[in-house]
């Protein structure tokens, strides 16, 4: 009858944790015991079963963007420090009470805030979003200096997908010709055929007018 | 565009690394990020058996490691104190998520973890072996070992797939060695019968 | 602050792109006239591009559009920014950009950028009011310091496989 210490002989004896004393007094009861060795051996091919099917090393999904990831968000938590090292500076600002208006979430503007300020004491030379502003309230916006990419990454969350009936053409527009009386700009192709003409209607929404035939 | 900092992490030892990391130089520690986030991956993957969870923490690793490479003793071995990191952050998620219900992910940090772009990243790891009872093998090893519960899965990832001692165990592990034995133990004994079946179909 | 400013380098790249003359492609804007049939100064050109995202090669559409010179490295950069391996440019549009008119830029109907610029901004680029539209909707409005060497990439909406993304960068600064 095996008792607790005793499953702790088996293992350590799987594990090479024993001494070469302990060891030689175990092999031999193993000799003296075959349901004993049974159960060694049986647990002997789990070892080399699990060892052989769980990698030590697996490769991480989207390597390039798991580390930028890493020194953006480093670089987001050095800015909310700064942030909050020059509080008495910020709240003076008067784009502050802009801020106040237009974000919602407060954690957009604080990290908007320590951006802006941090990257024009350095003189960036990235491009910044300054405000930013979803008039659905559903849609959140996060902002994102991707220094890896040289980038500046404006994240939409909240969006609806495109259906996936839908096909979302893309234009490739030659030139386009904008006429301020008729508030219109006409697009054109390589081939100099319209491709589509952009207006405004009476609530200063976009008015698609017409368009040839898009690609896609 | 600046050369790619994995052309010089092969010749360049974890200690060079590590000591200019510690001065600030992000690109030293984005080169040790290469170098081990394979395994950080694997380990923080093993333990929760979830892609997008597994990714999530090992960046977690990797930022808690940065925050505290100043405080790491050069004549340590770097590897096992970025696992202990590595053990700590998914130890601390799993605390949690049982603390608010099973099966429910921490929603907390929304805009990186939705930028990871769950539905999007595909499987990781596929079996090395295109032979389908092995491949079925593994993929059974794999499921036996999610049914464990946490600190079993632990024990038995760290002895089986990183090779730790038992005093290495149990210092990862905050336990003692008796614990450790036990949990190795009770372990093997249930994947064995979980697998039992594995087994006597295999051949 | 660790933010790596390799000062130098972006600076001279700056340069380069304002001095270097528009590819024959797709540049042409003739700038609104007013009603004295004056031309509105323009304060640079933007370049847009609807990009479709995905993990796997398969789904993309077969869009031909390449990018520019602008962006050499784009596929590179979008992978360093999104969880994406493969990219496509859908459409692109170069577009002039105004102090006293607002632009657009439509790469495709439907997603598309509504530009007034502000002028100048100080550290170089241009401040820009931008308005990112589906349709008749606006999804967000945005105040942005586009600078040359440092594009914008707006995460659209999911469609299909995978994420629309619309690349907006800044070409030249100035009119000419």
């Amino acid at each position: 009858m095996k008792t607790p210490p005793e499953d702790h002989d088996l293992i350590r004896w799987l594990d090479e944790e024993m001494t070469p004393a302990e060891r030689t007094s175990f092999e031999a009861r193993l000799e003296a015991d075959p349901t004993l060795k049974a159960e060694a051996e049986e647990m002997r091919q789990l070892s080399l079963s699990v060892r052989s099917h769980l990698p030590k090393e697996m490769p991480v999904p989207h390597p390039d963007f798991f580390n930028s990831q890493i020194q953006v968000r480093i670089q987001q938590m050095d800015l909310e420090e700064r942030r909050a090292a020059a509080r008495p500076a910020a709240a003076g600002s008067i784009l502050s009470s802009l801020w106040m208006r237009l974000l919602a979430p407060v954690a957009a503007v604080a990290m908007l805030a320590a951006g802006w300020l941090a990257l024009r004491t350095s003189s960036a030379t990235g491009s910044v979003v300054v405000s930013v502003y979803t008039p659905d309230p559903k849609v959140q916006a996060t902002t994102v200096e991707n220094t890896e990419a040289h980038a500046t990454v404006l994240l939409l969350e909240g969006l609806d997908a495109m259906p996936a009936e839908k096909n979302v053409a893309g234009l490739s527009v030659h030139h386009a010709e904008t006429d301020a009386q008729l508030a219109t700009t006409t697009l054109f192709d390589g081939a100099g055929q319209v491709l589509l003409v952009m207006g405004k209607d009476a609530r200063n929404q976009p008015l698609i007018f017409s368009h040839g035939t898009p690609r896609g | 565009m600046p050369a790619s900092p994995a052309s010089d992490s092969d010749e360049v030892e974890d200690i060079e690394l590590v000591k200019r990391s510690q001065t600030g130089d992000m690109r030293a520690f984005d080169a040790l990020v290469t170098r081990y986030r394979g395994r950080v991956y694997a380990m923080t993957y093993h333990l929760v058996q979830n892609e997008t969870e597994a990714w999530d923490l090992a960046q977690e690793a990797f930022i808690k490691a940065w925050r505290a490479i100043g405080s790491f003793k050069l004549d340590a071995s770097f590897y096992t104190w970025l696992y202990r990191i590595s053990h700590n952050v998914t130890y601390d998620w799993l605390r949690k998520r049982k603390i608010q219900g099973d099966g429910e992910f921490d929603d907390e940090r929304t805009d990186h973890r939705v930028a990871a772009g769950a539905e999007a990243v595909p499987a990781a790891f596929a079996a090395p072996d295109v032979a389908m009872k092995r491949a079925e093998l593994g993929q059974r090893i794999q499921e036996a070992i999610a049914q464990l519960s946490p600190d079993h899965r632990q024990a038995i990832v760290l002895r089986e797939v990183e090779g730790l001692s038992y005093d290495e165990i149990a210092e990862v592990m905050g336990t003692s060695i008796g614990t450790v034995m036990s949990r190795l133990f009770y372990a093997r004994k249930k994947l064995q019968e979980l697998l039992k079946d594995t087994y006597e179909n295999a051949t | 602050m660790r933010i790596q400013a390799p000062v130098t380098l972006s600076l001279l790249f700056a340069a380069w792109c304002c001095g270097v003359l528009p590819t024959a492609a797709q540049t042409t804007t003739a700038p609104p006239t007013t009603a004295a049939g004056k031309s509105a100064a323009t304060d640079g050109k933007v370049w847009g591009a609807l990009v479709y995202a995905v993990t796997d090669k398969s789904k993309l559409t077969g869009a031909v559009e390449k990018a520019p010179d602008l962006i050499p490295d784009l596929t590179d950069r979008l992978a360093k920014a999104f969880p994406f391996t493969d990219f496509e440019i859908l459409g692109q549009h170069t577009q002039d950009v105004f102090r006293e008119y607002e632009s657009w830029v439509v790469p495709s109907p439907e997603l598309f950028l509504k530009v007034d610029s502000k002028g100048p901004a100080e550290g170089g680029g241009l401040n820009l009011h931008l308005q990112f539209w589906r349709q008749q909707t606006v999804l967000v409005k945005t105040d942005t310091i586009l600078r040359t060497g440092s594009p914008l990439f707006i995460r659209g909406p999911k469609w299909r496989d995978g994420q629309l993304i619309f690349v907006l960068a800044l070409k030249s600064v100035g009119g000419k």
